[in-house]
């Protein structure tokens, strides 16, 4: 069959970007699982929807705003569709319950999301036992499925989910013996380490990590270490702890196996494809949107970001893109990588710029320049790595840069 | 002669300096009794007696601090049946005991004692099909492993298991004879002409295809190799399976032609009477037999124990190996191996392995006997792997490891196959000491220990409706399109995917939960499936596949196991920690 745009994953980047393209032309979304809201349904706690509705919301709330936007739009919804392959073509095969579809769509847009790394990942040593489950696993489980994963958790990592996760675990009378970062660092927002560890007694252990995994059936127990700056352990730290699950919250990972499949560049900062202001990958006609493309901190800018891609994925389904010449974007000092990563059209009104930092930093300038000349400023209190920085600027002050743009954060003083 | 050996075996222990040893000899097999200090003397000496050229078996007796007894667990009289022959074991070995005497009119029982087959060292290894040339010559193993190779082919088709001839070079680098402190040009010249010369010959000697080719032979087939390479063997017929599949498929095929697989049932004692098997005793009832095969791998030791037919001790031998993404499953196109000499306690052999699934695996280690008692994985082995293969392939990408675990080898002292009927208990048959290459020999294995329960004198005739296929079972990533479609249209359960990573369908979990030997937990539905072998480890899948197991078993989700009866995924419902969980549904 032949589609005009096909948005794959009904997650809120697949929502909104399916939503803005279906402005232009007819829309065909793609979810493998049997509801849409990707991994927002069993996100029950609130903090959603701050910055674009103005209002605290649950994950489930923040889903169902964009999922009636589709019931009411003429959007062709496909739910339990797993997409197989994607040709360079934007052939698409897709399998469900009623059979085989080959899709050729005119435009694509990638939203499939992010999966979380695991204790491979990271090399934990020791044994195998039930009892270790990834942070949104665990989410899944207790709010989804309605089972308890433990009774005395071990957290590792302290990533927003893990943190989330630990506060659910409490609330759910599970006792959480602590959670432990590698870095001197927490990995999540500081908001989430008020709401989620301070208000409820929970440890918050930095430079640690686990050396090792005890249990045979189930997990017994885990040793932990304080590391040192080259983030080696330190033998003689090491403790034993008991307890009968370890959650990991040690990092998102986006999900660009089609993207590989179909040969689209993949940055190897954000893991995610290169893309345009449009968030158009190197493929042409094949948008990337959400945590695909880099992983995010809150879903409102995922929201922002699908908007612009189903925007010009719709547009260029409807033949109506100009390009203009290309501006790369460099990550300059103190910049790990810039979102989007070249610019190509200049022709919206303004432009995003996502960005992380290397390291934290006081009362910073960031300086967007094309080397020689400023060409924009914006002060910041503080910037972390863990927490996006987000730089709105007038696209019309990026023309006659001569091709090459570059980000840096110049900070007063470094801590 | 006994006297020589036995003299030997005294002079070994006072070279030790052990005061607190006594050594008897019975029918060529040494018998260890009193301590030592540590068990690293325990395995020292054993190894030493084993290697005594007419030394069969030593059975090793020797305490070492913290040498762990194990607890007898209680069987159950009640006589729940008869048969002709019981095996004990469900790994590989008794798996295709069991499947090859099904062709013969018997009444054959397994016994496994966990909740599937394939569950000991069957599913920790490489998954080579070796051809035989990296065993020493002259051994048992290195005659079933020729043997059982040739066999391959035969029995995949019939129970449609993957088995590829993936081939395997064998490579010498500047790394190959480093430890010697001899000149360069010396060693570069051993390592590109003397050592694949020995090993074509040995493997002309053998009957074993093997090819010779050069430094720049090997670098354009295989780019990626290490450019301190000197030269390769190629051995063209090397072979890679899917252990667990086969056995599982072994398993599968031998009931359909009439043999009980009895799962989770645990031999506690087996019962003998004027030198002849009368009965084995397991945690689900007594069984009544004459014939007992042993195949029981790590625990082999306590069983023939049980029958008073202890002849060699098990020591096990952990072995680590790592898993890696599939993107990068095309980085070689055969398997290979570095020489490196002396052979380091280490490696012994391992590899850079392809898999039948488009893995690359490293491994496996040969680790110190202080460390075996479990099969936990240290920083340490992680380390030592990816130091050593890097050697070969330098600039591989270590970071896409997906996953790694650890095996034992079911080795014993004399480090040679144990397969020979007892000499103390008539019926009874050793099926035992299988390490490595015992995947590659199990056809020849099970060939040579039907030879010897005929010898024994078990009744074997032909069953005329022995069927030596199995249903080819559904593997939808595997298929065309066309193929696919087809299959949706049969059941709907066919075209949901459940693992995204490895593509597998709600139809295929299905399918294995209700299959005759029945994945009833998630690491067998793993196992079967490839559910949860992929990048993500099962954090997609594993709750939609417990609630799956639980959907066609009935068993409530939070009693779902990973793999064995005390393995619970779960703590209960939701709330249960509030006290409130109970009270619902």
């Amino acid at each position: 069959m032949k589609a005009e745009v096909v948005v794959i994953g009904g997650g809120p980047a697949g929502l909104a970007a399916a939503l803005k393209a279906s402005e232009h032309a007819d829309v065909m979304l793609l979810e493998r699982e049997d509801e849409l809201g990707g991994i927002l349904p069993q996100c029950i706690h609130d903090g959603f929807g701050n910055f674009i509705f103005n209002e605290m919301m649950t994950g489930p709330e923040y889903a169902q705003h964009f999922i009636d936007g589709v019931k009411k739009s003429d959007i062709d919804v496909r739910l339990e569709t797993a997409v197989l392959e994607i040709g360079m073509d934007r052939k698409i095969v897709a399998t469900n319950p009623a059979g085989i579809m080959e899709i050729e769509a005119r435009a694509i847009v990638l939203a499939m999301g992010c999966r979380e790394r695991t204790r491979n990942q990271i090399l934990i040593p020791g044994t195998r036992p039930a009892g270790i489950y990834t942070a949104g696993t665990a989410q899944r489980l207790i709010n989804i499925e309605g089972v308890m994963p433990g009774r005395k958790i071990v957290m590792l990592g302290s990533g927003d989910v893990g943190l989330i996760m630990a506060r659910r675990f409490a609330l759910e009378g599970a006792e959480v013996e602590g959670v432990y970062e590698l870095l001197p660092k927490p990995g999540g927002l500081t908001r989430n380490i008020v709401q989620c560890l301070d208000d409820y007694d929970i440890p918050l252990h930095l430079s640690h990590t686990i050396t090792d995994i005890k249990g045979k059936e189930r997990v017994e127990g885990v040793t932990i270490a304080r590391v040192d700056e080259s983030m080696s352990p330190i033998k003689e730290t090491e403790r034993f702890i008991p307890c009968d699950c370890l959650i990991l919250a040690v990092g998102l990972i986006p999900e660009n196996e089609l993207s590989k499949q179909v040969g689209i560049a993949i940055d190897k900062r954000t893991g995610g494809p290169f893309v345009d202001e449009h968030m158009e990958t190197s493929v042409p006609g094949i948008f990337a949107c959400g945590n695909v493309a880099h992983v995010h901190d809150l879903v409102d800018d995922v929201t922002l970001a699908s908007e612009i891609a189903g925007t010009y994925a719709g547009k260029y389904a409807a033949g109506k893109i100009e390009e203009a010449g290309r501006v790369n974007i460099t990550a300059g000092k103190n910049v790990r990588y810039v979102v989007p990563q070249f610019l190509r059209g200049l022709d919206m009104d303004s432009i995003t710029f996502y960005f992380r930092v290397k390291e934290e930093s006081e009362d910073v300038n960031i300086v967007i320049s094309d080397g020689d000349r400023i060409i924009f400023e914006k002060r910041e209190m503080v910037v972390k790595p863990p927490e996006m920085v987000k730089v709105v600027m007038p696209s019309s002050l990026l023309a006659n840069t001569g091709g090459e743009v570059r980000i840096d954060v110049e900070g007063k003083y470094e801590k | 002669m006994k006297d020589m050996v036995l003299k030997k075996v005294e002079k070994i222990v006072r070279r030790h300096g052990f005061d607190d040893i006594s050594v008897s000899m019975e029918n060529g097999v040494v018998y260890f009794n009193g301590s030592v200090p540590s068990v690293e003397d325990f395995v020292q000496i054993g190894l030493a007696a084993g290697k005594i050229k007419t030394v069969r078996g030593v059975v090793n007796n020797l305490y070492y601090p913290g040498r762990k007894k194990k607890k007898k667990k209680q069987g159950m009289e009640e006589k729940i049946g008869a048969a002709d022959i019981v095996i004990v074991g469900g790994g590989i070995t008794g798996c295709f005991i069991a499947r090859e005497l099904s062709r013969y009119d018997l009444n054959i029982i397994l016994v496994e004692k966990a909740e599937d087959v394939a569950t000991g060292a069957t599913k920790a290894n490489n998954a080579m099909v070796h051809t035989g040339i990296g065993e020493y010559m002259g051994t048992l193993k290195q005659k079933l492993c020729i043997e059982g190779h040739l066999m391959y082919e035969k029995v995949a088709n019939e129970l449609h298991v993957p088995y590829k001839k993936c081939g395997m070079w064998i490579i010498t680098t500047k790394h190959t004879l480093k430890h010697y402190k001899i000149p360069s040009f010396i060693a570069d010249f051993i390592s590109k002409r003397i050592i694949p010369f020995i090993v074509l010959r040995r493997g002309k000697k053998l009957g074993i295809p093997m090819q010779s080719v050069n430094r720049r032979e090997l670098l354009e087939q295989e780019p990626n190799v290490t450019g301190k390479a000197l030269a390769a063997v190629y051995s063209p017929t090397y072979g890679v399976t899917c252990p667990y599949h086969l056995t599982v498929a072994l398993a599968e095929n031998a009931m359909e032609n009439g043999v009980k697989i009895m799962l989770n049932s645990e031999v506690t004692d087996i019962v003998t009477g004027d030198g002849i098997v009368k009965s084995v005793i397991t945690t689900k009832g007594t069984i009544d037999t004459n014939f007992v095969v042993n195949a029981a791998g790590l625990y082999a030791d306590e069983i023939a124990d049980m029958a008073g037919a202890r002849e060699y001790t098990i020591h096990p031998k952990k072995g680590s190996t790592l898993i890696f993404d599939k993107e990068y499953g095309n980085y070689i196109n055969h398997s290979m191996s570095l020489l490196k000499f002396p052979r380091t306690e280490h490696y012994k052999g391992g590899g850079i392995m392809l898999t039948v699934d488009g893995n690359i695996q490293w491994g496996p280690t040969m680790e110190s006997p202080s460390r075996m008692e479990d099969k936990s994985v240290a920083s340490d082995d992680i380390e030592q792997i990816f130091r050593h293969f890097s050697l070969l392939t330098p600039d591989f990408p270590k970071n896409v490891i997906i996953a790694y675990f650890a095996g034992l080898r079911a080795a014993t002292f004399t480090e040679d196959f144990f397969i020979r009927s007892s000499e103390r208990v008539k019926g009874f048959v050793h099926a035992a000491g299988i390490q490595s290459p015992g995947l590659a020999a199990s056809p020849a294995v099970a060939k040579m220990v039907l030879s010897i329960l005929k010898d024994e004198g078990l009744e074997m005739r032909e069953n005329k409706n022995f069927n030596p296929y199995r249903k080819k079972p559904v593997i939808f990533r595997e298929l065309s399109n066309g193929e696919k479609e087809k299959l949706i249209e049969q059941n709907p359960l066919y075209g949901k995917i459940v693992c995204r990573c490895e593509q597998v369908t709600e139809g295929e979990v299905v399918d294995v939960i209700h299959s005759p030997v029945p994945a009833l937990n998630v690491d067998a539905v793993k196992r079967r499936t490839r559910a949860g072998m992929g990048r993500c480890q099962g954090a997609f899948c594993l709750p939609r596949i417990a609630r799956i197991i639980s959907r066609e078993t009935g068993v409530p989700m939070e009693e779902i196991v990973k793999n064995s009866e005390h393995s619970n995924l779960f703590v209960g419902k939701a709330k249960c920690l509030l006290g409130e969980g109970d009270d619902e549904s």
